[in-house]
């Protein structure tokens, strides 16, 4: 406990030099405008800034990648408030209740109640991380290359399971076809260079960077400017103080305490995001509140759990991130790319090699939590602004970007075409109904997932009994073999029926 | 969705393609190794899982088909404008593509949004003023971003500009 706390102290002593501070001050405020404007994630905001932030000392640049991140994920209910089209797709949930209460000319009150959800989300993950993270890395290094694999099986599997919605397949899909990705250039073990198709600029693989830059920012701008335009709530005036809304936070403090766990929880779920955080938050707390039939017409309860849910997944998903090297969101993922760009390896031994890294992200978070707060409050009316800019106008710059931030890391061309590669391809498969963040993770996952299956079937001679009965393979097994079982309709409509039955059974003997 | 019935055989000819690719990947044999970390062994699994999950995928679309009525499965078909896109996509292959590496980046990224602008929100039949005041607020935005940036990553990032 003491030496937490002394890490924390060196931390917070670290960070927080006016320079720092304007570095949070400036990317945050970045990163609310990016996740306010449709169109713009999170996932490109960190990926295009990972480019900008090249040559910045370690410290400072992983501290605008985080205020980027957190500014983002916030800034989204911007938009999702007024124009009923969530800024990333991690406030749809906010719009479930964030528009209609907008619609009552109650706008400027819904930001301010999403403001206090999302600054104490964070807050919540951020204490969750803190606690989780040293453990969980203590227990990552009794990790052999037998439970990498399946780590990594079950990484692609439970992104694919729930990001996939309605159709879990098309998430495996996404997942298979990262991994494929992932298997283009040199291999790890050997140095053999596959599937490079003749082109010697494979050889080294596919550069993530290019790859998200594409799939999240060209493909992005390619579905706004195909989707219709959105009309936008007109500005709210309505009286009423500027501050923050703590009693309802008071009055929602449980609803507040289990989105933040569970949005942190769902963080550590390896590629699933902050989509599903809100969702799961949101659906949590209707079931367990007393005001039912308000939710979607404007209930005050919703929007703070799908705000207080989105926002606690950032700090939940960079536990596994650096922990495990497993990003637990597309932007962490991203991010884990620009922790190696940095120097900093993720992963079972951050604990050892740096243990004060973990305390320094958890300082980064609280300022980046502190920034959305005071710039949540006070510039409201800049950001209405900002979501006025036309598409038309805004969108050759974000390309324009797209191209010149992969350049600037490598400086090959060829990352150029990358992007565009991928950007296409990014948009089929979201037109398709094909969830991204399995075939994000699926890159991330492929190298592990590669080398430590062929590792350890060198280690046992070819025996594939030890993948399946070490201790912690025989849980991933059952979890991944629960989770593909989960997602097939037959099963899951005969397990409900059986299920069902054995309860009107147990009922009727009582 | 209909697409499926359409994107499952070529995903399972990818899957078979990647398939095919591990299976006759060199197996390294004149350095020795284990034969079970032979190079092609996980890109022919994920080969194999692929072209299960397309066949899964081909099955149930089929079937969502026959038990969907005709208007609820067009449901899918979000509204939006091809001919937007189309536009877009065109202008941003022809300067990723066609114009970064072969004329000075400034210049490039200035004809791109000054042209990306006009073409979006020129509109011919509000009258020469409207056209004019697009092409000055174009212009404007295409050599003011077009500047900015390459000053940024000339000077600030030290990049040498394609």
């Amino acid at each position: 406990m003491i030496e937490t706390l002394a890490h924390l102290g060196n931390a917070f002593a670290a960070l927080t030099t006016w320079q720092m501070l304007f570095h949070a001050a400036w990317a945050t405020l970045l990163g609310i405008a990016v996740g306010s404007l449709p169109g713009l994630t999170a996932t490109m905001g960190v990926a295009l800034l990972t480019t900008l932030t090249y040559s910045l000392p370690t410290n400072a640049a992983i501290l605008v990648l985080i205020c980027m991140y957190v500014g983002a994920i916030y800034g989204g209910s911007r938009s999702a408030i007024l124009l009923n089209i969530p800024g990333t797709p991690a406030s749809a949930a906010t719009t479930l209740d964030g528009f209609p209460l907008a619609k009552q000319g109650r706008a400027a009150y819904a930001m301010r109640v999403a403001t206090t959800g999302s600054t104490l989300g964070t807050m919540v993950g951020i204490v969750l991380l803190i606690a989780l993270a040293p453990a969980l890395s203590e227990l990552a290094l009794k990790f052999g290359s037998f439970e990498y694999f399946w780590l990594a099986v079950f990484g692609v599997i439970i992104s694919g399971q729930l990001t996939g919605g309605n159709t879990p397949i098309k998430g495996y899909i996404a997942g298979i076809l990262g991994l494929m990705v992932a298997m283009i250039g040199s291999e790890g073990i050997h140095a053999h260079v596959r599937f490079n198709l003749g082109f010697s600029d494979l050889n080294g693989g596919i550069g993530l960077i290019p790859a998200m830059v594409g799939a999240f920012g060209f493909a992005e701008v390619l579905m706004v400017m195909w989707q219709p335009k959105a009309d936008m709530v007109k500005s709210s005036r309505e009286k009423g103080s500027g501050l923050p809304r703590f009693r309802e936070a008071w009055k929602y403090r449980f609803t507040v305490l289990r989105s933040g766990v569970i949005g942190t929880f769902v963080g550590l779920i390896p590629g699933v995001g902050e989509d599903i955080g809100a969702w799961a938050s949101y659906a949590a707390a209707k079931k367990a509140s007393k005001e039912k039939d308000t939710y979607g017409k404007g209930s005050i309860e919703g929007l703070t759990a799908a705000e207080t849910g989105n926002s606690a997944v950032v700090p939940g998903a960079l536990i596994p991130a650096l922990t495990l090297a497993v990003p637990g969101s597309a932007p962490a993922a991203v991010l884990i790319a620009a922790l190696f760009i940095h120097g900093i390896r993720p992963g079972p031994m951050i604990m050892i090699e740096q243990p004060d890294f973990i305390y320094s992200v958890a300082v980064m978070l609280f300022l980046a939590t502190v920034a959305i707060f005071v710039f949540g409050i006070s510039l409201a009316p800049v950001f209405e602004v900002v979501l006025r800019i036309p598409r038309e106008r805004l969108m050759p710059v974000v390309f324009a970007l797209c191209v010149i931030g992969p350049f600037a890391l490598t400086q090959r061309l060829f990352d150029v075409w990358v992007m565009v590669v991928f950007g296409i391809l990014g948009f089929f498969m979201r037109r398709f109904g094909y969830p991204m963040a399995p075939l994000v993770l699926g890159i991330i996952l492929g190298d592990l997932l590669d080398k430590n299956l062929r590792r350890g079937l060198t280690l046992s001679d070819g025996d594939i009994s030890p993948f399946f009965t070490r201790p912690l393979c025989m849980i991933f097994v059952a979890l991944i073999a629960f989770t593909i079982l989960a997602g097939i309709p037959f099963v899951r409509k005969n397990t409900s029926g059986i299920a069902r039955s054995l309860m009107r059974t147990g009922k009727d003997a009582r | 969705m209909r697409a499926d019935l359409y994107t499952a055989p070529f995903l399972f000819l990818l899957g078979a393609a990647f398939t095919y690719g591990g299976w006759t990947m060199d197996r390294l044999e004149i350095r020795q190794i284990h034969p079970a970390s032979i190079p092609g062994l996980v890109p022919m699994l994920l080969g194999v899982a692929l072209a299960i999950a397309a066949i899964v995928l081909f099955v149930q679309a089929r079937n969502r088909q026959t038990a969907e009525t005709a208007p609820e499965g067009t449901k899918d078909t979000t509204p939006g404008s091809l001919r937007d896109l189309a536009k877009a996509a065109a202008l941003c292959c022809i300067y990723a593509l066609g114009l970064v590496g072969n004329i000075p980046f400034g210049i490039a990224t200035a004809l791109f949004i000054t042209c990306f602008v006009i073409a979006f929100e020129a509109d011919p039949p509000k009258g020469r003023a409207h056209l004019i005041k697009v092409a000055v607020i174009a212009i404007a935005l295409g050599i003011l971003v077009a500047a900015a940036m390459s000053i940024l990553f000339r000077y600030a990032f030290l990049v040498r500009l394609p």
